[in-house]
């Protein structure tokens, strides 16, 4: 490394193949300029580079302030902005440092990237969180990095800044901070102990596509420290139930996310693998995050249409349905229908196959037949539970807990009446469900008939009955 | 007024205080003067127009009324109920008032009363949810949307216009986030304040007048900070999932006005 000291803070640019001949370090060299960058173009380039982790809640963890320093948590998270895209603002995402040894093929910071480079100090990153959160703007800090020289360098640099926070600044708001595959458990542990809440990107769904993409990186890596965390979290439980003040250990719960699109996994697959994780590793979060091309490289997919944003939907519905509806993967898809339905989502498209067990009535169902009923979340679901305790309920009061009437009316009965006369009928249900105007995401709208009938794309996975039913309608509303 | 049927159909309409102590006070009185519930209504404004066979009692906010009801609320209810009677009072709805003096009426006559706010298919109770969700809504929005911005001195100054009158229930939030910061939070529409000293309880503040020109002047670092939000928002958007629709369902337009990011453009 040539390292040239002449102002102040440093960072580091790599050239491109310059001067091969003279320093031979794999066609790359490190040149570690000294240069005034103002904190505003840093902020620039590390929020442009840690933009695409998709994780940015905030919630999972209840604490009220001590009173001496700053800052407290709300269970729910709090959204403080949204951005263009309409994600929300919750915590200041930010990398430590876009510098990265890796070569993954699909990463904005990959180190064969010239893009312009940018590392943050410690003390900066500590600076604009507490400014930030005064101004109420954040909710707190998700610090992720690019890998600087090893894994072990860059989790120190990592556990110093949010050592700093907490104790210098005395931070007490909400810290996410991204494990970094290959680093120490030592060092995982030490900071598991002072932030809120870890995850490790899984990055990619199978290993063979980890394999394909991010030759760097093994799968033994990734899920190794998320096995360590999960037995520091149950660990740190049964501390917690024999000394009530004992330091927690990641308290919010960790959480992990996947590319979608990137690799050519089928929906089924990727639900596989969610609901493992959710069951063997504890996790609290599955994120998916539709893949966007930033990357020209020939292992990876062309997308004309944009990143599969109607896939990423239909797979956090599902993700959903797992979650709080007491759905299992195996009720939804099977090897022989690997995909979700385009034009449903996964719960009417589940209830269209099992027409058998409805109408349910309303007033006598349990709890967990009430959330198997498109049109119902768990909200109603507990309304009604509630509120049939004081008599029947009729179609009027559904309404008004909140139960979406159009897509619910052909699975159920109150007082053993349905609404309407009403077909159980897949096709008649399938046909009504489609002409009241669906909220259908926006890829639905560009089916057309060359599409489909040339491509045949695991995106568009609908039946092919009500691809036909749905396209007549469309014709006719036209 | 008794009509040929046999039924009372003269109302008694009591005008209270817009306040929750106002109307707890007129709960009370209601009560205490064996007003039937049935023709009975509580208002926290005088109708435009005076109904003919209703009769107008003026009531006057008292401490110790207050505090009875408050307390017979939450035994009787619960801590839940007591919350959202409390938020509901807080929005800005003609009716609300009467709407709580109903629910507490029937709620009273129900067997299980710490499920009164689950009888939705009632509905009084339904009307007192949907005020309680509607305020509930705008306090969760502006535990987020509130900004604040530095004063020359370090006091941290925040103006917000929120459609309810919720300007309380965000203050215990903020007490116990910055304890250790001096701030102002200022309801413009409703003319309070909220003063937190360093270290030291809130405090509500009403009858002030805030000359902003004269008053408000910013550190100098605070052009800088807003500046560097401003940016950081702009460049963690992903432009090939752009979606301001979206955007303007989960931060509606009329929250934008006092959030710094959309101030600088």
């Amino acid at each position: 490394m040539f390292v040239l000291q002449t102002y102040g803070i440093s960072f580091f640019v790599r050239c491109k193949k310059v001067q091969d001949d003279i320093w031979k370090m794999e066609g790359w060299m490190d040149i570690k300029l000294t240069e005034e960058m103002s904190i505003m173009e840093k902020l620039g380039i590390l929020s442009d580079a840690a933009k695409y982790d998709v994780a940015c809640t905030s919630s999972g963890v209840d604490r009220k302030g001590d009173g001496k320093g700053i800052g407290n948590s709300v269970a729910g998270g709090i959204c403080h902005s949204f951005s263009a895209d309409g994600r929300c603002i919750s915590l200041l995402k930010i990398l430590f440092t876009n510098e990265c040894i890796y070569d993954c093929k699909y990463c904005i910071n990959r180190k064969s990237n010239d893009v312009p480079r940018a590392s943050f100090t410690p003390d900066e990153v500590c600076d604009l969180t507490m400014q930030f959160y005064r101004r109420n703007y954040i909710e707190g800090l998700f610090l992720s990095s690019g890998i600087l020289y090893s894994p072990n360098y860059t989790m120190e640099l990592i556990y110093q800044t949010i050592f700093k926070l907490r104790n210098e600044h005395h931070f007490q708001g909400y810290i996410h901070v991204k494990a970094i595959p290959g680093a120490d458990p030592v060092l995982i542990q030490k900071v598991g102990m002072i932030v809120d809440r870890m995850s490790i990107n899984l990055e990619l769904p199978t290993a063979e596509g980890l394999r394909q993409l991010a030759p760097n990186k093994i799968r033994k890596n990734i899920l190794g420290p998320m096995k360590q965390i999960q037995m520091g979290i149950s660990e740190n439980k049964n501390e917690l139930m024999v000394y009530r003040n004992a330091p927690k250990f990641v308290p919010a719960g960790q959480s992990t996310q996947m590319i979608i699109g990137a690799t050519p996994e089928s929906d089924f697959q990727i639900m596989t693998i969610a609901e493992n994780l959710y069951q063997k590793f504890d996790l609290k979060r599955v994120f998916y995050s539709a893949f966007v091309h930033v990357n020209d490289d020939k292992d990876l997919p062309a997308l004309p249409g944009g990143p599969p944003l109607l896939r990423e939907h239909r797979l956090y519905q599902a993700d959903f349905l797992l979650r709080f509806y007491g759905f299992t993967t195996d009720e939804l898809l099977s090897e022989s229908k690997p995909n979700f339905n385009v034009l449903l989502d996964p719960k009417c498209d589940w209830a269209l196959r099992h027409l058998d067990i409805f109408p349910v009535e309303i007033n006598r169902a349990d709890y967990q037949l009430l959330l198997r009923i498109p049109g119902i979340g768990v909200k109603s679901a507990q309304r009604i539970v509630r509120a049939r305790k004081n008599g029947n309920l009729n179609f009027e009061d559904l309404k008004k807990i909140g139960v979406i009437l159009k897509r619910a009316l052909y699975f159920i009965t109150c007082n053993y009446k349905m609404m309407y006369q009403t077909k159980i009928e897949e096709d008649y249900i399938v046909r009504n469900l489609l002409t009241v105007k669906e909220k259908l995401p926006l890829q639905v709208g560009d089916l057309s008939y060359s599409q489909l009938s040339l491509f045949n794309d695991s995106n568009y996975n609908g039946n092919t009955n009500q691809i036909q039913l749905f396209q007549e309608l469309k014709a006719g509303v036209m | 007024m008794i009509s040929p049927y046999g039924k009372r159909i003269d109302q008694y309409i009591l005008i209270c205080q817009d306040s929750i102590e106002g109307v707890f006070s007129a709960i009370y009185d209601a009560y205490a003067e064996k007003y039937d519930a049935q023709t009975t209504r509580i208002q926290t404004s005088e109708d435009d127009n005076y109904r003919l066979f209703a009769t107008y009692v003026q009531m006057e906010p008292d401490q110790e009324k207050t505090r009875k009801v408050a307390r017979t609320v939450l035994r009787e209810f619960g801590e839940e109920t007591y919350t959202d009677i409390c938020r509901a009072l807080a929005s800005e709805d003609a009716d609300k008032a009467d709407a709580v003096y109903h629910a507490i009426c029937s709620g009273l006559k129900m067997k299980n009363k710490c499920e009164l706010m689950g009888n939705l298919a009632n509905d009084d109770v339904r009307h007192v949810f949907e005020l309680s969700r509607y305020a509930g809504r705008e306090i969760m929005h502006m535990n987020g949307f509130l900004r604040f911005q530095e004063l020359e001195g370090g006091v941290l100054f925040s103006k917000i216009g929120p459609r309810n009158n919720i300007i309380t229930f965000l203050a215990p939030h903020f007490s116990d986030r910055l304890p250790l910061e001096n701030f102002v939070i200022y309801d413009e529409v409703r003319q309070l304040f909220v003063i937190h000293p360093a270290g030291k309880q809130w405090t509500l503040v009403t009858g002030e007048y805030l000359d902003e020109d004269r008053v408000l002047k910013f550190s100098d670092r605070e052009k800088e900070y807003q500046e560097l939000f401003t940016f950081f928002c702009q460049k963690i958007a992903i432009k090939e999932r752009i979606n301001f629709n979206l955007q303007r369902s989960m931060l509606p337009l009329h929250y934008r006005e006092y959030m710094v990011e959309f101030k600088i453009s």
